[in-house]
């Protein structure tokens, strides 16, 4: 069985912010709501690295377990998906996931926020597959269509893989592994601090040979 | 022509002189703007070092600090923030087992002790007199805060508990109107109280002073657990806490802690909306067990007592004279600006609703 | 009496957290929510959903499409 997966390869993006606008214009989604965002850290800085976000389908969601009306769900293919109509729009979502996924189309006085809205794996909503009321409230419905979700698909530099974890994981070792800086990245010094760091006397020696 | 050409020179000699610094800066070690924080320098180093090793940049990640994004809102910029998980440990945890297990408790305890004690009666005969306790200004406020109150705390308690209480009973549907329907009265009441507080608070504090003789009353909680009645003045030590703890300290608490959480439109982060979401989570749960105190002792608890918060706020001398001595008193040598009632009631009549 | 027990008791069973929702086959909390093969492109055929699925996922690894040298 297939555990629905997003993976952002912070060495391939690009910062296009082609997938948050692949997922607006694919789900038609509000002005202020965004259910994907590419965040760039150290911008400007030589080794910026960007990443692509939105609702990563946790398998133990914290916005599951502190929704008061228990709008949020899980389908079998491990989709976080929610119901609008059930929705009574408090944002305990919102504080409870860490990524900032779930959307609200207002931030109003007396905490009227509307109905949340956020990423759906392009799986839209409990409402019959591609039927008119499931677009309106949640979006296109790709993954009933056999297809993976658009930002993922739309993704130019395949920074963004959707799909079965198993699948993308291999995808992204293989390339891992193609990159060829296995265990000049990973390991002892990078995981636990370099020797250096515990031998001051050192240190002037190690930046020399660095540089 | 010839300035033109003469400018052309003078630009193209600016321009080297601005490069050569940069030419000359062309050495391995990568320029971070000095501004710009150590994550960011040892992301800029570790790339040379160990290329594709992005360490500095996720831990950075996790230091919640705001990023660079296009997309504009609240804390868009920040990838990661793990206080939620706290949160969402402390809400339904601690703060709904415990808080609900102390409230279940105290009505338990005061369901026991009523059934083991029964209300506490009068002594002495009615007198037939009846003194005016509250006014229809104090009877206002009071009530005013009482009901925004009672919805606060019953819409309160749908939203923590009523996923785990009422959702399995009424099902989904039901339950999710009933959500919308506390969620927007607790957001829209919850200002009504804290002004109609504020009000309460102005009414009622000349009377809610500390007095030496309060302090005798806690021996035997004013008679409550056995033993003689010790007078007090309008109010006795106990609603005096009631009044301090509850209406002044709690009271401050929640309505902090609420307007926080009822104003997003002020772009606060999520942090602080946690943290104020457990605060007033456990502020509130500690006021609706004091509450529970007060309800019992203002109606069924103390015989007579309601009256003085009814129609027309008045109580029988016998009651003032036992409940409240030093009040009594002092409405008997008119030194409150309070005049007795002048209606004279039968004894043992119930005061009338009308005046 | 016994009842007066039980009620505090049921009560305080609504206190703390709850397993996460469980997915049952089709169905949520009471509310149907059809599986994704279950339309007009699939009739219900799972397989060829998960192979539709699959094909998506592999599709994306462009090293399976590009000519490399390693």
């Amino acid at each position: 069985m297939a555990r629905m997966k997003f993976i952002s390869d912070a060495e391939r993006c690009i910062e296009c912010n082609g997938c948050v606008t692949a997922c607006k214009n694919e789900h038609e989604i509000p002005w202020g709501v965004n259910r994907r965002r590419v965040v760039t850290i150290d911008d400007g800085i030589p080794g910026e690295r960007s990443i692509s976000v939105a609702c990563m389908h946790c398998s133990d969601a914290p916005c599951i377990a502190v929704c008061p009306v228990d709008t949020i769900y899980k389908t079998t293919e491990g989709i976080v998906l929610h119901d609008k109509d059930l929705c009574i729009g408090c944002g305990y979502c919102f504080y409870a996931c860490p990524f900032g996924a779930p959307q609200f189309p207002q931030d109003g006085a007396f905490g009227l926020r509307g109905k949340m809205d956020k990423c759906t794996f392009c799986a839209g909503g409990p409402e019959a597959d591609g039927s008119e009321a499931e677009f309106k409230k949640y979006g296109r419905n790709r993954i009933s269509e056999g297809k993976l979700p658009a930002c993922a698909e739309m993704c130019s530099t395949k920074a963004l893989l959707g799909g079965d974890g198993d699948v993308i994981a291999d995808i992204y070792r293989n390339r891992v592994v193609f990159r060829g800086k296995g265990s000049e990245v990973w390991g002892w010094g990078t995981a636990y601090g370099k020797p250096e760091k515990q031998q001051p006397q050192q240190q002037p020696a190690a930046q020399g040979a660095k540089s | 022509m010839r300035t033109s050409h003469g400018s052309f020179v003078w630009r193209l000699f600016l321009l080297l002189a601005l490069l050569a610094p940069g030419l000359a800066a062309a050495a391995p070690q990568p320029f971070v703007p000095p501004s710009s924080p150590e994550s960011a320098r040892e992301q800029a180093q570790r790339q040379q070092a160990q290329p594709y090793n992005n360490a500095p940049m996720w831990r950075d990640v996790r230091s919640e600090r705001e990023h660079q994004t296009q997309v504009r809102g609240i804390e868009t910029g920040v990838l990661v923030q793990s206080g939620g998980e706290t949160w969402r440990e402390l809400r339904n945890g601690p703060v709904s087992l415990i808080g609900g297990l102390l409230l279940v408790a105290i009505a338990a305890i005061i369901l026991l002790f009523h059934v083991m004690h029964g209300s506490i009666k009068v002594t002495s005969p009615p007198a037939g007199k009846m003194i005016q306790r509250f006014n229809d200004w104090e009877r206002w406020v009071h009530w005013s805060v009482a009901i925004t109150f009672c919805i606060l705390a019953i819409s309160g308690l749908i939203i923590l508990f009523g996923k785990n209480v009422l959702l399995p009973i009424i099902g989904h549907t039901l339950f999710s109107w009933l959500a919308i329907l506390s969620k927007n009265l607790h957001n829209f009441v919850g200002p009504l109280f804290i002004f109609s507080a504020l009000v309460m608070f102005v009414t009622y504090v000349k009377d809610n002073l500390w007095k030496s003789y309060d302090f005798r009353w806690f021996k035997n909680m004013g008679g409550m657990l056995g033993g003689e009645h010790i007078p007090s003045g309008k109010f006795n030590a106990g609603e005096k806490v009631w009044f301090w703890l509850g209406l002044f300290v709690l009271t401050i608490i929640v309505a902090v802690t609420g307007l926080i959480l009822d104003f997003p439109n002020f772009e606060q982060g999520r942090a602080i909306m946690q943290q104020a979401n457990v605060v007033h989570a456990i502020a509130a749960i500690l006021y609706m067990a004091l509450s529970l105190g007060h309800i019992y002792m203002g109606t069924i608890g103390v015989e007579g007592a309601y009256d003085s918060m009814r129609t027309n706020g008045q109580v029988d001398e016998a009651w003032a004279k036992e409940h409240h001595g030093y009040w009594y008193e002092d409405v008997k040598a008119d030194r409150t600006g309070q005049k007795a009632a002048a209606g004279v009631a039968g004894a043992g009549q119930v005061p009338q609703a009308g005046r | 009496m016994t009842a007066a027990a039980l009620v505090p008791l049921g009560l305080v069973a609504g206190c703390g957290e709850k397993p996460v929702t469980v997915y049952k086959a089709g169905k949520y909390q009471g509310k149907a929510d059809s599986q994704p093969w279950d339309n007009e492109r699939f009739k219900g055929d799972r397989n060829a959903w998960e192979k539709a699925i699959k094909d998506r996922s592999v599709a994306q690894n462009e090293y399976a499409r590009v000519a490399h040298s390693k």
